[in-house]
């Protein structure tokens, strides 16, 4: 039993390589919108650079390499003196030139790191690189997949879309963290403004994958370097999201431990993940890897670099934000997360909370509002035009014209179904907090109505007076501050 | 005057009505783009593309007024030092029909000579513009890398080639030279400096006090009619108040192979748009596209260029890359390095333009070593990247020699200032 576990136990050993679609203006190399307009024909957005015709040249997008020197700095990596682009040559058509722009030996980033929590614990993963490439243009297989079409089309309206390429460190030890990771890039990315999740295939991930022996890992959780090039290892394409990261490296690492136990060598190879069917799929094996003859660029001069990390300022990340929310709203750490998580929600949270009571935007932001919109699988960037109205709503709670009750059942779920502003919704509904005298004839009526319940008070039953203040709720309507009813029947029953 | 085969094309290209080439015909090389006018790089590959846009130099020469009357003939590609590897067929030199004009600018420096076109651009990856002028006894300038914009130009080897006049007298192509230059925004290797520079007006040959370096390794080996004739134009110069001394660069004796290598290297990448998906021949598109890139390069390339492709595929490939491309480069900054001594002490540095007198056609065409070896004296300038000038300097057994002046990087004004002097 015990020869068999040690044999069987098998430590995942996880790399990544994220490309990540740069929100800039205009491509990397020309003057070409980024933006696809609606309906566009094939091969519009082009001109002679990012088409390669004969003669035109590249001239480099300073947006991209700001919003990469950004990038750097939210990592904590180390930009250089001077940074310099690589022809990568292969032959596809999806590539203008037959080579991709890209940068090798001396990239915009180096050594960076970035912080993920993974369930109750933090860890570090090392940034090796970062660097700036363009995008290819896009293939339509007409009838099929690449091996089944009749015939390939090609469309150039993405080529020469301004991308980094992120690659870690070996340093994921299991799917999970991978996808924490990912979701965590985001979130930075999104902070800074340089990226736009929401954009179909912003992000594309490939991921290297092996299983070491288990006593390979040291005391602090690295894998050495000569027990990493035992391993045959596995590269994963196609992978879009976060959520997909982790379905496909734990379909992965099965697929491979099953080989393992059944005393079969994984095969060095690339593997596609097929998102439909759930699976990943042999591509091409690693020997046959391309040799991609690189050399420098001479048409982008090297790109002096040095003084713009001091030039280039970047807004409050998640982190520091989580820090500072707590401390300046008294939140705990379960709300400041929620709250920080994605920009936008953070943004609005700080705009209610410096205008109504704190605790009070922390719930109906954290709870109500993202808890609502969850259910109905939305998120905040789906209402971006509608947050006064929120803020409006909250207000109305603030300032007691309004009970939590009526705001969330009510006026909340009202704005999301029916698009109708708060205001509206109260006067339609009739939902202003009930007056006093009113009130105060729902607590007599209910006290004369339920003669065995006041008894019951009288006897210290303290469930008596919920049952009251429920009577109260219903004939107002529930416009009354249940607390308030609460207080107002103690007083008559105890006169 | 019978029929030199100057141009592929001859359509008219009408400038602006005014402008300081205005009544000036042009013959742009083939390897230029044209908005409009078919632009083949002499190769069957480009036969019939019409590039949608101009080349930043030839919208310079339509804004100053010149009228572009052809696009010149050329080696394929620029890949060769006679004009011969052309698929429309070889220019002949207009000073002697049976022989070559030179390359691979030979339709620019031909249609100059046979009176063609009164001025014509040319250009220069490792003699294309020189070698032609020396040929046919007229005058040719390489700029520095970066006095001229290469946006339009269909680059054989990018850190190597600049575009660059060639003229009848050296005040003409200086003229040219300041319409064509100055920085490009579609081009970010150009550059301000020489922007504000007057070329035409340095051609005033003024040489009193000049100090010209000759360099005994550009004489070696060089035929003994080109020597004496060099020779002869240098001591015109001393006569005229310049100072010979004798300069030392011996990096230059590894000159040819960096270029070589260098240039094959760029040529296998930047020639690999050539696959028949968006423009240019095509073998068609059925089939695994592999197998269709092969055919249609198989096809559309000449023999020259295939040569190159492959040895510059070769030189950039793993395992051979270091041994090759790396190597080439350290020599590239050796050869820099010589240079930069060498103009400590000098303003210009002489040379034969070409160890050799023009070819015979189809002499040297089935041996590409002693084609590469005839450009010897020309590229460690493109290595260099600095500016020179070739000016015809009498002439040797009936035929032109050329003497070519080095320039410091954007000291284009000296080189013309000298050159203007042998002229006289
Ligand atoms: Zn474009």
């Amino acid at each position: 039993m015990s020869t068999r576990t040690a044999t069987e136990e098998r430590a995942v050993v996880i790399g990544l390589e994220v490309h990540v679609q740069l929100e800039t203006d205009t491509k990397i190399f020309c003057g070409c919108s980024t933006e696809p307009a609606p309906d566009e024909e094939p091969n519009t957005r082009t001109c002679p650079v990012c088409l390669g015709l004969p003669g035109a040249l590249p001239v480099l997008n300073e947006g991209a390499v700001e919003a990469a020197v950004k990038i750097g700095k939210a990592l904590e990596a180390d930009i250089p003196e001077r940074t310099t682009f690589h022809r990568k040559n292969y032959y596809y058509p999806d590539l203008p030139k037959n080579f991709q722009i890209t940068q090798y030996d001396a990239p915009i980033c180096a050594d960076g790191e970035l912080e993920v929590a993974v369930e109750d614990s933090r860890r570090t993963i090392g940034i090796t690189r970062a660097h700036l490439e363009e995008d290819p243009g896009s293939l339509q297989h007409a009838g099929g997949s690449i091996d089944t079409a009749d015939h390939t089309l090609v469309d150039y309206n993405r080529a020469g879309t301004p991308l980094v390429e992120i690659v870690t460190e070996p340093d994921f030890r299991s799917p999970a963290e991978t996808r924490a990771f990912l979701a965590k890039l985001e979130e930075v990315l999104e902070y800074l403004g340089v990226f736009d999740a929401t954009r179909d295939g912003s992000l594309r991930v490939d991921a290297n994958v092996s299983l070491v022996p288990g006593e390979a890992v040291a005391d602090d959780g690295s894998v050495p370097e000569d027990a990493l090039a035992e391993a045959n290892r596995t590269e994963v394409k196609n992978i879009s999201s976060h959520k997909g990261a982790e379905k496909a490296l734990a379909y992965e690492v099965t697929r491979q431990r099953n080989a393992l136990r059944r005393g079969r060598a994984v095969d060095q190879e690339t593997r596609h993940w097929d998102e439909s069917r759930g699976i990943t799929v042999s591509m091409r094996s690693k020997e046959a890897e391309k040799d991609y003859r690189y050399f420098r660029e001479a048409d982008l001069p090297p790109l002096e670099v040095s003084d713009w990390r001091e030039s280039i300022p970047i807004p409050e990340l998640p982190d520091a934000r989580r820090e500072r929310f707590r401390a300046e709203y008294g939140l705990d750490a379960e709300s400041a997360d929620k709250l920080t998580s994605r920009k936008a929600v953070a943004d609005f949270y700080e705009d209610v909370a410096d205008r109504f009571d704190p605790d009070l935007a922390a719930t109906w932001v954290a709870d109500n509002l993202l808890g609502e919109l969850n259910y109905r699988d939305m998120a905040i960037t789906d209402v971006a035009d509608r947050l006064e109205e929120f803020a409006r709503l909250i207000e109305l709670v603030d300032a007691g014209e309004l009970t939590t009750k009526n705001a969330e059942e009510v006026v909340l779920r009202g704005m999301l179904d029916d698009g109708d502003d708060p205001d509206t919704i109260v006067e339609r509904e009739g939902l202003g907090t009930a007056d006093t005298g009113e009130v105060e004839a729902a607590v007599a009526d209910a006290i004369d109505d339920n003669p065995e319940a006041v008894a019951d008070y009288h006897d210290g039953d303290e469930g008596a007076i919920n049952f009251l203040v429920g009577q109260v709720m219903q004939r107002t309507g529930g416009s009354a501050d249940p607390g308030e009813v609460n207080a107002l029947l103690r007083e008559r029953l105890d006169e | 005057m019978a029929d030199v085969n100057a141009f592929i094309t001859e359509e008219t290209i009408e400038g602006a009505d005014d402008g300081p080439l205005a009544g000036t015909t042009v013959a742009v090389k083939d390897n230029i783009s044209t908005a409009g006018v078919e632009t083949t790089c002499g190769s069957r590959m480009l036969e019939g593309y019409v590039p949608p846009y101009d080349a930043t130099v030839v919208t310079r020469l339509a804004d100053a007024g010149a009228t572009i009357v052809g696009k010149a003939n050329m080696d394929e590609f620029g890949m060769g030092t006679t004009t011969e590897t052309s698929h429309f067929g070889p220019t002949r030199n207009p000073v002697d029909p049976d022989r070559v004009p030179g390359g691979s600018s030979g339709g620019s420096a031909a249609a100059v000579a046979a009176g063609e076109a009164d001025v014509a651009l040319g250009t220069d990856t490792g003699g294309s513009v020189r070698c032609p002028a020396a040929f046919c006894g007229v005058v040719g300038i390489k700029p520095t890398y970066g006095l001229v914009s290469r946006y339009g130009l269909i680059a054989y080897a990018n850190s190597l080639e600049q575009v660059g006049p060639i003229a009848g007298t050296v005040e003409e192509a200086a003229a040219l030279l300041d319409v064509i230059a100055g920085p490009d925004p579609h081009d970010a290797t150009t550059r301000e400096a020489g922007a504000d520079a007057n070329y035409a007006a340095a051609a005033d040959g003024d040489v009193e006090g000049m100090t010209v370096g000759v360099v005994p390794e550009l004489f070696e080996g060089a035929h003994e009619g080109v020597v004496e004739t060099v020779e002869a134009a240098l001591s015109d110069l001393e006569a005229q108040g310049a100072e010979t001394v004798e300069v030392s660069l011996p990096s230059v004796e590894h000159a040819v192979q960096a270029y070589y290598v260098i240039a094959t290297s760029e040529a296998s990448s930047n020639l690999a748009r050539f696959d028949g998906v968006r423009y240019g021949h095509s073998a068609g598109h059925d089939g695994n596209w592999n197998e269709t890139f092969a055919e249609t390069r198989s096809e559309g390339f000449g023999e020259e260029v295939k040569r190159r492709i492959l040895l510059g595929t070769y030189a950039l490939s793993a395992g051979y890359h270091e041994k090759y491309y790396a190597k080439a480069q350290d020599a590239r900054a050796w050869v820099r390095s010589d240079f930069d001594d060498a103009f400590a002490d000098v303003d210009v540095i002489a040379s034969p333009t070409m160890p050799v007198l023009p070819f015979e056609l189809g002499e040297g065409i089935d041996d590409p070593m002693t084609m590469y070896l005839a450009d010897a004296n020309t590229t460690p300038v493109n290595l260099a990247n600095l500016p020179a000038i070739s000016v015809p300097a009498g002439t040797a057994e009936g035929l032109p020699v050329g003497l070519q002046l080095i320039g410091p990087k954007f000291g284009e004004e000296t080189i013309v200032r000298a050159a203007s002097a042998v002229e006289e």
